[in-house]
């Protein structure tokens, strides 16, 4: 009986995962890659990398999203990540079998610092397996001051104290041709 | 003996516009409206060079948001010294010695909404040296002072049309500066809705039948994501067509309808 238990068992296994495969990911037939894995940047700039969610069995899968994820590889660094991509969860159409997804994900560099940005699968369903997830891209972003507020201060004083000395000026002018037209 | 040279006669809307620009820059108001707007635009750009939140965005986003105040609230001045035009006259009891002048109505009705205009060529000129400093080094200071000289000039006459017609039938000039604003704050609310009511065909509708704000798109379309001039040129239609039609009822109404006092027939 034991030693009919286990080929029983994998059968019926392999029967259930034949019947999800079309319906849901199935894990192992399903892999994500990016195009590149490192990029640079500053602080503020926008970058773009592509995902590719390959089929790799004979059979279609349906019902999967795909996720982009942001964290710091530093720790005491803040990560909103809707800050950095406000779109961030795709609905894939069905990928046929031996078929593949590629995906555009544009992000704005929100803080300065080493992070790492990566792609998770699953399914829509709600299946309680792991999700599969793409390499992580390695994302290095530059502080970049670019506006110098030292700088600014001769500009925001000095146009409105311009003005001010011609608007004073202008007023004293009338004020004179007024009280010389009185005295006249 | 010595000929005398043909002169070419000055047209009647060109003095009252003189008269205008004497009243408004002379008389202290334009310079103390502009003393305003430029405290506030400064305001605004030491915030955007100082405020590490701000600062983080890119140079283009600093330039479009400071452009966008600018061009809204030098559009706003133009309007506010429109909207007085012909009310005030009235209430300050000049408006007769205006109308008893020989000069046609529709020239003076032109030479006043010129006068008003001057308000925004002056906050322009003032936004000039904030946005040089904001966007040098990345090249966009010169694509930026054009978009908003476009379409800052397209809803000034908008604007200040609008602010004139409201004046020739005001009955007071408070009720033409209060109808004048609230009008403005109404054009400018749909800027205030979620970003989930400006999508969709309707909310897109609306962002572009509304002249503010489908010309401050534009300017955000050629300042932050360095579109060329004609990919969104769709967005300036309601911006054109309002400054056409709005400048041609002001001229109308000022010309068949400025009377000395309203319910009077003359």
């Amino acid at each position: 009986m034991k030693r009919l238990r286990s080929p029983v068992v994998a059968t019926i296994a392999a029967l259930a995962l034949a019947s999800a495969g079309s319906a849901n990911a199935g894990s192992n037939s399903l892999a994500v890659s990016v195009d590149r894995t490192g990029i640079s940047t500053a602080l503020g700039g926008k970058f773009v990398f592509r995902s590719t969610i390959a089929n790799r069995s004979t059979t279609p899968v349906r019902g999967l999203i795909a996720h982009l994820n942001v964290l710091s590889l530093r720790n005491g660094v803040y990560v909103d990540p809707e800050d950095w991509s406000p779109h961030r969860t795709r609905y894939l159409a069905p990928i046929p079998a031996g078929g593949s997804v590629a995906l555009t994900w544009t992000l704005q560099a929100v803080n300065a610092g080493s992070f790492a940005v990566y792609v998770a699968v699953l399914p829509q369903s709600g299946a309680a397996r792991p999700p599969i997830t793409g390499p992580s891209v390695y994302v290095s972003i530059a502080r970049r001051k670019t506006l110098d507020a030292g700088g600014a201060l001769p500009l925001v004083l000095g146009i409105p104290a311009l003005l001010g000395a011609l608007s004073l000026g202008v007023r004293a002018r009338r004020r004179a041709a007024r009280s010389q037209a009185d005295a006249g | 003996m010595v000929e005398a040279e043909p002169t070419t006669p000055r047209r009647a809307w060109t003095i009252v516009g003189e008269w205008e620009l004497r009243d408004l820059w002379l008389g202290g108001r334009g310079l103390l409206l502009t003393l305003a707007f430029s405290v506030l635009v400064s305001v605004l750009t030491y915030l955007t060079a100082t405020n590490r939140a701000l600062n983080f965005l890119e140079q283009r986003e600093s330039v479009n948001l400071t452009l966008q105040v600018a061009i809204a609230v030098g559009a706003l001045l133009a309007l506010v010294a429109a909207a007085d035009t012909v009310s005030g006259e009235r209430e300050r009891g000049t408006l007769e010695s205006l109308l008893l002048a020989p000069i046609p109505r529709l020239q003076l009705t032109l030479g006043k909404l010129g006068g008003a205009l001057s308000l925004w060529l002056a906050a322009f000129a003032v936004t000039i040296p904030y946005v040089w400093f904001l966007g040098r080094g990345v090249g966009i200071v010169g694509d930026a002072l054009v978009a908003g000289a476009l379409v800052g000039t397209l809803l000034a006459v908008f604007l200040a049309s609008l602010g004139m017609l409201v004046s020739v039938f005001a009955a007071s000039n408070r009720v033409s500066l209060s109808l004048s604003l609230f009008l403005l704050l109404a054009l400018f609310a749909p800027t205030q809705f979620p970003t989930g009511a400006q999508q969709g065909w309707l909310g897109e509708l609306l962002l572009r039948a509304n002249p503010l704000t489908a010309g401050e798109h534009y300017v955000g379309k050629i300042v932050v994501d360095r579109h060329t001039w004609s990919q969104d040129a769709s967005w300036l239609a309601s911006p054109i067509v309002a400054a056409a039609l709005f400048a041609v009822l002001a001229a109308v109404a000022g010309a068949r309808f400025m009377h000395l006092s309203r319910g009077s027939s003359r």
